[in-house]
């Protein structure tokens, strides 16, 4: 059999578990190709589902990480657009086979195996989350569900002591109150559905119910999390969330199922989920009246009020999936499906909720871990995975079912004093940051299904620290707590997701161990990742002054942090006991009323949280950071005119359907990717000119990297996102410490230029201000941004184009739906606040924008900071210009070397294409090489032709640049700002305006966010190849060098390939 | 063993006027529901029958059982404590016997040639311990009955071993507990509201009864849930229909099912075709 197959099919465990690397390791690339064939022959044919997926995993690690450098240097590939097709709409697996038939034609090659790579990828997640939903859907008592088509087939209906009124004329109204739940561990996230379902043996989480409160807010922690329900006489459904402020009357089948319209989603997915209005009468065409008439009686219906107690989003305290829990608790108790209509749920009545939970959450379009209704049960409780046996819908699908099995621990064994030692030494935060733990999820998920060998033995750790960790707590044993938990986030958790943690967390570690010393007794990480919930363990002597203690440090360190870091809201401290009962109901009367802020939403007056409107003082300051910024109003009201108009847009992006977009001959491109011939006098050169003290490099760090905080507004160059060299490195001190050694091996130092904006210049300042700028020894300039843009409310034909005629990726159906949903919304958001009208609706910083990168030079000749580097050093020659997340680029004396050779005034670096390299490339245009932006290719096709795509780095001459401008370097010294201006907006002129749809956060209340689309317009740097004056040149670099970090989601990936190789450019302070 | 008494329930205090409509029966004689269900119980074999009546009501019933007057017993339930107690109510007139137990405001129409008192009893010639009459429901209408997690009989298409009974279940409880393999999707066992049920039930509602708190209700269903854990216990699968006469357009349903089954079935069907050709939505009674 062949060796891989063997792994994944062997009953031995000792080969079950092999890591895929090893097992790689000694294979060679023939039979490495030979064993994908076999593989790829199992995972068609194999029946059990969890080895059919390890397979994908397998197939999907061997092309991303074990096949390319085996493959043959220099073969270029092509990936099928017909394949990339299949991708986006999610047919992966024919998908696939178009990958193979191109591998047959062209042989196997890096783009063809980037593509393999994702299409196995997407199959494996795609598989596990069509078994997860056929579970869901399986579970029995959630069957009938599906099957109600027709309100008259309608088998529930609410309670009497619901219905009738009281004297007084108003109804009882049902209350359900939820605690949240903490894990003290989570085994390394087995938690995850996929991993319970393969692995039940190591799924285990040690899981608390909390009540809570805000220190400092609240008099005493209670449940925090509420949900009403009572019959009113209109026969809607009446949703409301306090927290939200959001609320909706519903009349209609279709708004039920209408997820994302508005911020109600987890209230519709409780109503489904909970049988009141059954997922199976979706689309039926009947109405909702009809439908509460059976359930309620004639000429009624239901509100459903739910509140949270001001609980900030990304608790890490699973506030959302108790919430769901609970408004589907009281929903099911209210309509007769549970034995209880009030107090604790049974045993079987938890199981249920947390089954219909689940449902919930799918129908959603979320998914939560199975631990994440632990606040439905009581108290301290271990949770387990099940293996599935005969009789289960499980049973020969997956190893593991779909719901744990929940052990709560009695007195005997956590007597009452190891929970009262608990409640007096933890102090419970919230660390204000916002964070997606999605990535997280999935990097998780296929490191346990390749069994990376750092990865598998931390997962035995982890799994032998939760018994630790239950049997400290059985001996009340806090301190010893403390240090298990420290050790899980030490050893197991980062050894298997080092982004676990962050500089954020790290810092404020450091500091409670500074402050207290050995009265600081641990950390424990709540939920997916650190920075938001999260626990401190003290000495319960000082619990009281380390509340205070920890509202300070963290206080501190956001302010210290929060340019590089995503804070959705200022950091708190709670204060929690052990909820001992669970999910509980009353019925309250009389003068028991809803919550306060029910009613103040109520008022006619009141505004919807989103959708308020920014306050005087915002407008005042938007304004002036315009003033600042050198907004040109005039400008703005021609491109407004010109997008109303469609001059500007989607469609003008593109180049006319009659270019001709070839690909570029083998001389369009000088192969830099290997020292050949030549290259030590190429060397010789760039050394000579770069310790002539000629070069400069600059790094493009004015913008907000929105995919890597999804819009957050935070300044990634000042990002710490990874640990090197000991550290956690910020983008800026990666480059700086690339300049320094450069710098020092050709005994020179070397001017680093940083562009910014009005985003980030002054966060950037202050940052490097506070780390001495990290103590680099050659000129460190800033360049701040002169050119400024208004965002827009999107018109809806460039929405409509960009959502609808753009190849976009079809997501899961479910959350195709949800996503269709909210575009819809937002479309008609963009159509009532007036298309092409200024986007003010949010904090200043996020209203305007950058103008794209193509100014960025420029800036440097309006700003005066090419004066001062000219006249810090008249011999400046050569810039070196490159993204900030471009970690590879550096001063490279050969390619440095080759560029001076060639003469060129512009030398783009290009890298060899693979399927995520997305956006334009480099190509023939009508039979000229230039550089084509992804959004002005005349069709989606014609970018999978191109073999290079463009890195932005560029090798600049600077005196054939300021030719271009028409400038001389008098001039720019002479710094006439008219002169230098008009020069910069005649070479704009030269150059197409983009229109792009960007998206933007707005956050509001406690943590809660929206993103919106907004329009921006920009010129952009690689379009300069069009202008043939430019004198462009091209050069082929290896990957590690050109490759971008532009989602944290590439961290593992790009951590495993090109830290060490970045790491070997960088000289450390 | 065969049974010979029966037990009539039709105490409700809000309802028990139902088995004293008067209806046309299958050979078109108006007759009172409570005559036309004694008809058919003394025509199957039945020797007596006892109703378990509403305080004052015993002149009213004693004048529909019609000729059948003498051979009833009516047993009057003074407080209303439940359908469990309205059963027990007659554990005098039933002594150690088996009897059969029918609701006085449902009608039973056979779609065989035995009527279903008849059907009922043959099966109680066979077979020992409580049986009780079924028919496969659908989902929505569980909220109405008693539900039975059964087996089938090996051999016998009609007959079910019961494990457990659950009054008014959910449709997730059903799901979970009491799927009959055969049936269709989303139809569950549900009572016909006809059973044969022995001495033991009487003996443990005597014991039920006795535990009763004041204000306490006794059901039938947690006494049939024990007999099903503690002794044999079958559910039979009917040829016919139930009507309950109470519900809207139950008296309706039972009539035209009525008349339909007999002589002048054809008069009928032509008059519901007139009525429907003439009818339109929203018309005025004058």
């Amino acid at each position: 059999m062949p060796k891989l197959l063997n792994i994944i099919t062997s009953e031995d465990p000792s080969v079950r578990d092999t890591a895929l690397g090893e097992a790689c390791a000694e294979l060679s690339l023939a039979e490495l190709l030979e064993e994908c064939i076999e593989l790829d022959l199992f995972r068609r044919e194999a029946g059990n589902l969890y080895e059919r997926v390890r397979a994908l995993f397998f197939l999907s690690a061997i092309h991303r990480v074990h096949l390319p450098p085996r493959l043959p240097p220099r073969r270029m590939g092509y990936i099928p657009f017909g394949g990339q097709e299949h991708l986006l709409r999610r047919r992966f697996a024919e998908a696939i086979d178009v990958f193979h038939l191109a591998v047959a034609e062209q042989g196997a090659n890096d783009a063809l195996s980037s593509a393999l790579a994702e299409g196995y990828y997407e199959l494996a997640f795609q598989t596990l989350a069509a078994q997860v939903r056929r579970s869901v859907r399986t579970v029995r008592g959630h069957q009938w569900m599906f099957r109600m088509g027709h309100p008259a087939d309608h088998p529930l209906s609410i309670r009497d002591e619901l219905l009738g009124p009281l004297p007084d004329g108003s109804r009882r109204i049902l209350r359900e109150r939820t605690p949240v739940r903490m894990d003290l561990s989570h085994a390394g996230w087995s938690d995850i559905f996929f991993l319970g379902m393969d692995y039940p043996e190591g799924a285990r989480v040690l899981n608390v119910s909390i009540d809570l409160g805000v220190h400092g807010r609240d008099p005493e922690p209670r449940p925090p999390i509420e949900a009403h329900v009572r019959v009113i006489d209109e026969p809607v459904i009446v949703l409301t969330s306090v927290d939200l402020k959001a609320t909706a009357r519903i009349g209609t089948l279709g708004e039920i199922f209408d997820f994302a319209k508005d911020d109600l989603g987890l209230l519709k997915a409780a109503v489904i989920a909970s049988g009141v209005v059954p997922p199976g009468i979706e689309g039926s065409g009947q109405g909702l009246g009809n439908l509460l008439e059976r359930m309620v009686g004639p000429g009624r219906g239901l509100e459903v009020v739910s509140w949270v107690n001001g609980i900030p989003k990304g608790s890490r305290l699973a506030v959302s999936t108790n919430l769901l829990a609970a408004l589907i608790g009281a929903l099911m108790r209210a309509t007769g499906q549970t034995g209880s209509l009030t107090g604790p749920l049974r045993e079987n009545e938890r199981r249920l909720v947390l089954a219909r939970a689940i449902l919930g959450e799918w129908l959603g379009g979320s998914g939560g871990g199975w631990q994440d209704c632990g606040g439905v049960w009581p108290g301290i409780k271990l949770i387990t995975g099940v293996p599935a046996e005969e009789g289960d819908p499980e049973f020969n699908v997956s190893r593991g079912c779909l719901l744990p099995a929940h052990h709560v621990f009695g007195e005997d064994e956590i007597p009452e004093s190891s929970r009262q030692a608990l409640e007096n030494s933890l102090v419970l935060v919230h660390g204000g940051m916002a964070q997606d733990v999605g990535p997280i999820l999935e990097m998780v998920t296929e490191k346990y299904l390749l069994r990376s060998p750092v990865a598998w033995a931390a997962r035995q750790e982890a799994l032998a620290l939760l018994e630790e960790l239950v049997n400290s707590l059985q001996k009340g044993d806090i301190e010893a707590l403390g240090r298990a938990a420290t050790r899980n986030f030490r050893g197991p958790i980062q050894s298997i997701i080092p982004w676990a943690t962050n500089l954020f967390t790290e810092t404020l570690i450091a500091r409670a161990e500074q402050e207290f010393g050995e009265d600081f007794w641990g950390f424990w990480m709540l939920g997916g990742m650190s920075g938001g919930g999260m626990g401190f363990i003290f000495a319960p002597e000082r619990k009281t002054e380390a509340q205070e203690a920890m509202a300070r440090i963290m206080e501190e360190t956001k302010d210290q942090l929060q340019a590089a870091l995503p804070f959705g809201m200022n950091p708190v401290v709670y204060e929690f006991s052990i909820n001992h009962t669970g999910t509980c109901a009353d019925l309250l009367e009389g003068g028991m009323q809803l919550p306060e802020s029910y009613h103040r939403l109520q008022e006619p007056a009141s505004e919807g949280g989103q959708g308020a409107d920014r306050g005087e003082a915002e407008s005042g300051a938007l304004r002036r950071l315009m003033e600042e910024s050198g907004f040109d109003h005039n400008v703005h009201e021609g491109i407004r005119a010109s997008v109303r108009a469609g001059r500007i847009g989607m469609l003008s992006n593109r180049l006319p359907p009659t270019t001709r977009i070839e690909d570029v001959g083998a001389d369009d491109v000088v192969d830099c990717s290997v020292v050949a011939q030549g290259g030590e006098e190429a060397r010789r050169r760039g050394a000579e000119a770069l310790a002539g003290g000629e070069v400069a490099v600059v790094t493009l760090a004015a913008g907000a990297g929105s995919r890597w905080t999804g819009g957050a507004g935070t300044c990634k160059a000042l990002n710490p996102f990874a640990p090197l060299g000991g550290s956690y490195r910020t983008f800026l001190e990666v480059h700086l410490a690339k300049s320094r050694k450069t710098a020092r091996e050709h005994g020179v130092p070397l001017p680093h230029i940083f562009t910014t904006s009005y985003l980030t210049h002054d966060p950037t300042s202050r940052f490097l201000e506070s780390a001495s700028n990290y103590h680099y020894d050659g000129p460190l300039f800033l360049s701040p941004g002169r050119t400024v843009g208004l965002r827009m409310v999107p018109t809806e034909r460039d929405l409509r184009f960009a959502w609808e005629e753009t190849p976009q990726q079809q997501l899961d159906a479910q959350q195709q739906k949800i996503r269709d949903s909210a575009r819809a919304a937002l479309i008609d958001w963009a159509r009532n606040c007036g298309e092409a009208s200024d986007y003010t609706g949010n904090l200043p910083e996020q209203c305007l924008h950058p103008m794209g990168h193509f100014y960025e030079i420029p800036n440097l000749v309006l700003n005066g900071t090419l004066r001062l580097l000219l006249e810090e050093r008249p011999q400046l020659k050569t810039l070196l210009l490159h993204n900030v997340d471009t970690l590879g680029a550096s001063v490279d004396p050969v390619i440095l070397g080759r560029h001076l050779e060639r003469g060129h005034g512009l030398t783009f670096e290009v890298i060899t294409r693979r399927l995520a390299d997305r956006g334009g490339g480099l190509a023939r245009v009508d039979g000229t090489p230039r550089l084509v932006e992804g959004l002005a290719m005349p069709d989606a096709e014609s970018e999978f032709g191109l073999s290079y795509y463009n890195s932005m780095t560029t090798w600049i001459d600077l005196d054939q640049y300021l030719a271009l401008l028409g400038l001389t370097r008098e001039e720019v010294l002479a710094s006439d700002q008219d002169r230098l201006a008009r020069a910069v907006r005649d070479l704009a002129e030269c150059v197409p305006t983009y229109l792009t749809i960007k998206e933007v956060k707005k956050r509001w209340g406690h943590g809660q966010e929206a993103v919106y689309p907004v329009a921006q317009v920009e010129n952009l740097w690689g379009d300069l190849t069009i202008l043939p004056e430019a004198n462009c040149g091209f050069f082929l670099v290896e990957r590690q060098r050109g490759q971008q970090l532009k989602d944290p989601a590439q961290l593992d990936e790009w951590f495993a390939e090109s830290s060490q190789y970045v790491q070997s450019l960088c000289e450390w302070e | 063993m065969i049974p010979t008494k029966a037990v009539i329930t039709a105490a409700s205090p809000t309802d028990h006027h139902l088995p004293l409509q008067t209806l046309v029966d299958s050979e078109g004689v108006p007759k009172t529901a409570l005559a036309i269900i004694l008809d058919d119980l003394f025509a199957s074999g039945i020797g007596s029958a006892a109703v378990i009546i509403h305080p004052g009501t015993r002149e009213a019933y004693l004048q529909a059982a019609g000729e059948h007057a003498d051979r009833l017993t009516l047993i009057e339930q003074s407080d209303p404590r439940g359908y469990g107690h309205a059963v027990w109510s007659a554990h005098k007139f039933t002594g150690d016997d088996s009897f059969v137990l029918l609701l006085g405001d449902h009608l039973y129409l056979s779609s065989g040639e035995s009527s279903c008192v008849r059907q009922m009893l043959e099966v109680t010639a066979t077979h020992d311990g409580c049986i009780s009459a079924v028919n496969p429901t659908h989902e929505s209408e569980l909220r109405y009955y008693g539900t039975v997690a059964a087996t089938r009989v090996p051999a016998s298409p009609s007959l079910f071993v019961v494990h457990d009974v659950v009054e008014k279940p959910t449709p997730t409880q059903a799901e979970q507990e009491l799927i009959v393999p055969g049936l269709r999707a989303g139809n569950y066992l549900c009572f016909f509201g006809m059973h044969s049920l022995t001495a033991g039930v009487m003996e443990r509602l005597e014991e039920e009864v006795s535990l009763l708190g004041r204000g306490e209700k006794l059901g039938l269903t947690p006494t049939l849930a024990f007999m099903a854990r503690s002794e044999k216990y079958l559910a039979a699968e009917l040829a016919g229909e139930r009507f309950n006469v109470g519900e809207r357009y139950g008296l309706l349903r039972a009539q035209l099912s009525l008349a339909l089954a007999g002589p002048h079935r054809d008069e009928v069907l032509t008059d519901i075709i007139e009525i429907t050709a003439h009818s339109r939505p929203g018309c005025q009674s004058s």
